[in-house]
């Protein structure tokens, strides 16, 4: 197998969100080298060893190899569950009719079912199927393919058999035209494998480009948005993990630095230094899940849930027809099984803030205090209740901020029944939150004034 | 230490010899690491032999084990090495005379300073210097194998210098000049994943992730471990064990849990699993109540099952 291989299944590890940098890719080369290519379960692993840095990517890495090495292990055990059929070799002219094949045609058609599929393989490791981009090229890669394999020379066979007038030469014809179908048939089920691979990966990074920006309401349809989400809300957590470290360092401690340096005869050898206070935010979210906001309640509950290393406490309460405490359910499930729980218990219609903000006051008095930031998601669509602003009011004074989200454009904030104006006086920001891009630059908001 | 390994097979059997079992992977990984001198960043839940396999490997290549504890806090001081401050004083101290004797001729306190300058770096010499394993794995006389177990303890901060270690296999003391190593060390890393590690690091090690073992597996430690354990208890023990991984439990039975139960029902002098025996050694496999509550109540479940194959 040459190198070139190697190359084409790094690409298709990267296409499938596998990170794999130059430096990684060189050493799985070298380790191929090494060990080589069979077993093909050590050839796995050899490859798994060098590429795939976190469990976490294993099953991607396992789907890509099975998919990429197909041929590799179809001459290993002749069936390998292919949608295709392999192909018999097409059957030789008959007794004493007809005049033979050129012999590259009479060869390539005489070949049994696995020698084929060798031949296919060869083929197929001439063309560079990374380059392929959109699904309706399959065809003309195909084509390439066949040719590559030698089908040209059938292909004229066919011609002059057809043009033959005797029977047999016809029959011969037809016979070789669709054994000929049978091969592209297989060549195609290859080339649409090389797809998912190679294909696929143009396309995502574009994907990703366009899901971030869409509203979260046309995202539950797409399942790869879990995952974004959680990359997102990583990435995000690992930058201000970082910047929570370096900033822990205080000034000098005299009185220690001091103390230590009478061991050394009143010389201050070791310099000892204050530590910041750690970090103790606490983050209390209220979201709004009747049917207008359920979606971007789910996403936000789901993002501040992923960055339990850099928030790690997080109580959230849900909204609708009632009001409830929901941390439990987001520590025990998956979000969209703990969505489920929690609307069963609080939805229905009527969202009344004012009810809420009363509610939260009640049950929270003692626990928000200087370290507390109140998150709040909701369209405040009050229902022509009255607002009790002054409950919101006498939280911020109490907590150290309190930030509004709202999924509506702030043109609609104060249109129809809601009452934005009436609540953001006491909020330290509103924001629009109606796509994980929002999501995202509201979350590094919210990490940076933490501390 | 060993120069040559010829197969990934050998370092399979030489393992075994040693008591440590493993499957192919982990061999492989081992093998890998001594040809591409890479280093080797182990993962996996508690108790899978993690640290067991730097040992088996330093056996292996008959070189010996350096190993490094992380722990929250823990800084170059600790990790590489330290200036033996008491003794640089100590001995400043009990030379006092001596330094004055040379300093007697001088005439201007420039002079003396000049003179003291030249004397300076018998301070910083290699007398003064107090290696930690790092700095050791760096200068040892033959080839080592490093352990650094628990890297994600350590803070981010230390893990971004162990980088330029892992990198080049040198370091840079200020005071005597960069330290290149010798011998390459073969480095294993071991993690809980407790944080994420840093993409520099994991890019710069290849990554073997030990699981729990799987059945078949299992016994075949348990079998080298715990010879004296009659093998049909050991096959229920294991299936039992590998019953209890399938719960939903606050923490899984490892491999070390089924060593200890293996020693324990030796010692009773037990020949097979019966409820009121496993009620009462539950303790030794589950260290969280609620899970051998849990288990309490799954055990008819689990001898029904037993019972008809």
């Amino acid at each position: 197998m040459a190198a070139r291989r190697l190359h084409e299944f790094v690409r298709a590890l990267r296409g499938a969100g596998v990170r794999v940098s130059p430096v990684e890719a060189e050493e799985a080369f070298r380790a191929a080298a090494l060990l080589g290519y069979h077993p093909r379960d050590r050839f796995r692993e050899t490859l798994a060893l060098t590429l795939v840095k976190s469990q976490a990517e294993r099953p991607d890495f396992d789907a890509c190899f099975e998919a990429f090495f197909h041929f590799e292990d179809a001459d290993a055990d002749g069936s390998d569950g292919d949608s295709s059929d392999p192909v018999p070799a097409a059957p030789s002219a008959e007794e004493g009719g007809g005049e033979g094949l050129e012999p590259a045609a009479a060869a390539l058609a005489a070949q049994d079912p696995s020698r084929l599929d060798q031949t296919l393989a060869e083929a197929a490791a001439r063309i560079d199927f990374t380059a392929m981009q959109v699904i309706t090229q399959q065809g003309l890669y195909a084509r390439r393919l066949l040719m590559n394999m030698g089908m040209g020379a059938v292909d004229d066979e066919i011609l002059r058999l057809d043009a033959s007038p005797r029977g047999a030469d016809q029959r011969r014809a037809e016979q070789l035209r669709d054994w000929r179908s049978q091969v592209r048939e297989r060549a195609l089920a290859h080339v649409r494998r090389q797809f998912e691979l190679h294909g696929r990966a143009h396309g995502r990074a574009l994907r990703e480009h366009t899901l971030r920006a869409a509203p979260f309401r046309e995202l539950r349809e797409f399942q790869q948005v879990q995952e974004l989400v959680r990359r997102l809300a990583r990435r995000l957590a690992r930058s201000h993990q970082r910047r929570q470290k370096k900033a822990r360092r205080g000034a000098l401690d005299a009185r220690r630095t001091l103390a230590s340096s009478l061991r050394y005869n009143a010389v201050p050898v070791e310099l000892h230094w204050r530590q910041r206070r750690r970090l103790k935010a606490k983050v209390l979210v209220v979201c709004d899940v009747s049917s207008s906001v359920r979606d971007a309640a789910r996403f936000l509950l789901q993002f501040l849930y992923a960055m339990t290393d850099v928030l790690p406490r997080v109580r959230s309460f849900a909204f609708a027809a009632r009001f409830d405490e929901v941390t439990e359910d987001f520590d025990r499930y998956a979000p969209e099984v703990a969505v489920g729980r929690i609307l069963d218990r609080v939805s229905g219609s009527g969202t009344d803030y004012g009810t809420m903000f009363q509610e939260l006051e009640a049950r929270c008095r003692g626990e928000i205090d200087r370290q507390t930031t109140v998150i709040i998601l909701g369209d405040a669509r009050n229902n022509d209740l009255p607002a009790g602003e002054r409950h919101l009011a006498d939280i911020a004074r109490r907590a150290r901020q309190v930030f509004w989200l709202n999924p509506e454009p702030p043109s609609r904030w104060n249109s129809g029944d809601a009452i934005m104006a009436r609540y953001q006086p006491y909020c330290r920001a509103a924001r629009r939150c109606a796509s994980l891009n929002d999501l995202s630059r509201f979350t590094d908001e919210l990490l940076r004034r933490l501390d | 230490m060993k120069t040559r390994i010829d197969s990934v097979d050998d370092v399979t059997q030489s393992f075994a010899r040693q008591g440590y079992i493993c499957d192919q992977r982990t061999a492989l990984a081992v093998y890998l690491a001594a040809q591409l001198h890479k280093p080797v960043l182990v993962e996996g839940p508690p108790g899978v032999g993690k640290t067991e396999l730097a040992k088996a490997a330093a056996g292996f290549l008959e070189a010996p084990l350096i190993r490094l504890q992380c722990y929250e806090g823990l800084d170059e001081s600790r990790a590489l090495y330290e200036w033996k401050y008491g003794k640089q004083l100590l001995y400043t101290q009990l030379l006092r005379d001596k330094l004055s004797g040379v300093l007697a001729d001088t005439e201007s306190l420039e002079q003396s300073m000049h003179r003291l300058g030249d004397l300076g770096d018998a301070f910083y010499s290699e007398t003064f210097l107090e290696p930690r394993p790092l700095l050791r794995a760096l200068r040892a006389e033959e080839p080592v194998v490093l352990l650094i177990d628990e890297i994600d303890k350590a803070d981010q901060e230390f893990e971004a210098f162990l980088l330029e270690l892992l990198s080049d296999f040198q370091i840079s003391i200020p005071e005597m000049g960069t330290v290149r190593a010798r011998h390459q060390p073969l480095v294993f890393l071991t993690s809980n994943d407790q944080r994420e590690l840093s993409d520099a690091l994991k890019r710069r090690c290849l990554h073997l992730y030990i699981p729990y073992p799987d059945a078949a597996l299992e016994q075949r430690i348990l079998a080298e471990r715990v010879p004296e354990l009659d093998a049909e208890l050991r096959e229920q023990l294991v299936d039992f064990i590998q019953y209890l991984r399938e719960q939903d439990m606050k923490k899984l039975p490892a491999v070390s849990e089924s060593l200890d139960w293996a020693r324990a029902l030796v010692l009773l002098h037990a020949d097979s699993l019966e409820p009121e025996l496993v009620e009462q050694t539950l303790t030794l496999v589950l260290k969280n109540e609620q899970d051998a509550e849990l288990a309490r109540d799954l055990l008819p479940h689990w001898f029904r099952r037993r019972g008809a194959p």
